[in-house]
């Protein structure tokens, strides 16, 4: 499918900054008029007809012909349709700003490296995830000790009391994500969390358009390991802070049951800027809801020895000519 | 092909300004600076109220010959050192209350040598680069009789480089020379002035330390330059739990027993002392001039 302006006939996309359908072409808000392919042909663009190179996963891209942003129906349909997703809260412009924030006083990175030309490359994108919901029971027993000494003339006392601890507490967790992107690097997909769910709406693919996409490519049952780590982790954390006070605590015995679990389908906007250097490729993600970055900026190592060579002349040089100028002086 | 050609171009433009405009402040001060050193070097730097004479024999000691030998040594000393080289030989008794007939304020040998040669200096407006608290040295040597020996006064940056150490190694050198040949001894005196102030001033900042501190502190700046700030967990322990916190069933916490462990506390106490340092025998002369110094009797 392909949005296109009532006014003008352009391709209408999902602008961020005005929380809604644009048209770059006539500057029309809301004039979006949905068209579906006429060939049903899912490799023809539905504008052009030009042949898409359609890769095996993508729910959503751009005609190399005519630009046009499209939708494909069959990926975000049936089986492969969200339940639910958040918009891109963030623009282009916006995310280029975040980035160059975040390494301008990295020196060493290459000149280009937050160039305008650079970074018109970065393309925005939806990730399929999968949230996990859990009701669970967990269970702590052990025993804590208190420890307090004081001081006698010469004496010095140390009392430890010991107790038992017990604590029995249920949580239920929401929509715990799981990237279901083969392509995606899972350290950095949970590092690009947390998303605010308050902006989580219903799936609708207007909000796609502008965008590209992926459909899940590994199943709930593939990535539900990786859920319940997370899931496990934070309860046993949070039976740790509840029998905080103690100076040391011995776990004897501590369980953490799942009672019931359920996953959705969805999908969360995330930036990507791909910077190649040296034949070698430097991703960078940019949360689309929160603007938080994940990447390593590239060095260059002419600009290590450049700048630090400069730096070691520049400081010899005014230590001479101080040196010169007490002794004239 | 051109376009990409054209792009490369310009990210090394780029790069060039980035690099000028992050270390424009540095040339721009060595820019001063050198600007600074040529304005002083070309500036004169001199004393014209003091006299000629570097050389006064009163006590005889030398021959017209060594006088002039001596003379032309010195000159070429103050020349690369840049400082004033005197030498003064007297005989005169300086102590007890014959002293005081010469107007001297004390009946103490050491004290009036150094008044001797700190007012010398000062009358005589002495100093390379100026005529008050200016930069140089004077040896006075007196021979009276049964009051034989040195004093060093030292002016300006001289007194500020040597320490009582250099001011007895200079008259060490004298001491070593002045019974068989004071000529050989007031050499000596000229050379190791040269010598010791050589040590100390040429080094205000000395070469090792302007060759080694950039060095560390490029190093440093590499190094901080080098890390990068890695993205961190910033997922809140709660964050996926409904309602922001668990529903606590059961809590218990029972005590059961209690052990107490003593121990015998042991008290220690120590102490230090320290040592200090600074310009070699500075005081004020009669005129309110600084001056260092030292003195050797025989």
């Amino acid at each position: 499918m392909i949005f296109r302006c009532k006014n003008c006939g352009g391709n209408v996309v999902y602008s961020p900054e005005k929380h809604g359908m644009y048209c770059p072409f006539c500057e029309s808000e809301g004039s979006q008029n949905r068209q579906e392919s006429q060939t049903g042909a899912m490799s023809l663009c539905p504008n052009c007809g030009g042949e898409i190179p359609l890769e095996e996963h993508t729910s959503a891209g751009q005609c190399p012909y005519c630009d046009s942003y499209l939708i494909f129906n069959e990926r975000v349909e049936g089986v492969y349709a969200p339940k639910m997703m958040i918009p891109f809260q963030m623009g282009k412009e916006a995310c280029k700003g975040l980035l160059r924030e975040k390494f301008k006083k990295f020196r060493f990175a290459p000149a280009d490296f937050m160039s305008e030309a650079r970074l018109n490359s970065m393309r925005g994108m939806y990730v399929p995830y999968w949230f996990y919901d859990y009701e669970t029971g967990c269970y702590f027993q052990g025993e804590g000790t208190k420890v307090r000494v004081w001081r006698s003339g010469n004496t010095e006392y140390t009392e430890t009391a010991f107790y038992a601890i017990s604590r029995s507490m249920d949580i239920s967790f929401r929509k715990i994500p799981v990237d279901a992107s083969e392509q995606m690097p899972d350290d950095v997909m949970d590092l690009l969390a947390p998303f605010d769910y308050s902006q989580m709406l219903g799936f609708s693919p207007e909000y796609m358009s502008g965008f590209h996409g992926e459909k899940y490519n590994m199943g709930s049952d593939a990535v539900e390991n990786r859920a319940n780590l997370l899931m496990k982790a934070d309860a046993l954390k949070l039976l740790k802070e509840s029998y905080g006070g103690y100076h040391s605590v011995r776990v004897v015995r501590q369980d953490v049951n799942v009672r019931e679990s359920h996953a959705d389908y969805g999908l969360l906007p995330v930036w990507k800027y791909i910077y190649q250097y040296k034949e070698q490729e430097y991703p960078f993600y940019v949360n689309g809801q929160t603007g938080k970055i994940v990447g390593t900026a590239p060095i260059s190592a002419g600009k290590v020895w450049g700048y630090t060579i400069t730096l070691w002349g520049c400081l010899t040089v005014i230590l001479t000519l101080l040196n010169i100028i007490m002794g004239l002086i | 092909m051109r376009q990409g050609w054209q792009m490369e171009k310009d990210f090394k433009k780029e790069a060039i300004k980035q690099y000028l405009r992050y270390f424009g402040v540095w040339f721009g001060v060595i820019g001063v600076l050198a600007a600074l050193c040529i304005a002083l070097s070309l500036g004169k730097r001199e004393n014209l109220k003091a006299p000629a004479e570097r050389v006064y024999d009163y006590a005889g000691v030398l021959t017209e010959e060594e006088e002039e030998n001596l003379r032309s040594h010195i000159a070429q000393t103050e020349r690369k050192a840049r400082i004033h080289i005197v030498l003064v030989t007297v005989s005169l008794p300086v102590e007890g209350t014959e002293a005081k007939q010469y107007g001297l304020r004390y009946t103490d040998w050491e004290r009036n040598m150094q008044d001797l040669a700190d007012d010398f200096w000062d009358e005589n407006g002495y100093g390379y680069n100026k005529d008050f608290e200016g930069d140089g040295v004077l040896l006075l040597h007196n021979w009276y009789p049964g009051q034989n020996g040195e004093h060093l006064s030292t002016s300006g940056r001289v007194e500020w480089a040597f320490s009582m150490y250099d001011i007895d190694q200079v008259l060490n050198a004298v001491d070593r020379y002045y019974e068989t040949d004071p000529y050989k001894a007031y050499m000596a005196y000229v050379d190791m002035v040269d010598e010791m102030y050589g040590r100390g001033i040429r080094g205000i900042v000395p070469w090792a330390v302007i060759l080694i501190l950039p060095l560390v502190a490029a190093g440093i700046y590499a190094a901080v330059n080098l890390r990068q700030k890695k993205a961190a967990n910033t997922t809140a322990v709660n964050a996926y739990v409904a309602g922001g916190k668990p529903v606590l069933n059961g809590k218990s916490d029972e005590f059961v027993r209690k052990t107490v462990v003593t121990r015998r506390i042991e008290t220690n106490s120590s102490g230090h002392g320290s040592g200090g340092g600074g310009g070699g025998g500075h005081h004020h002369s009669r005129s309110g001039a600084s001056h260092g110094g030292g003195s050797h009797r025989h």
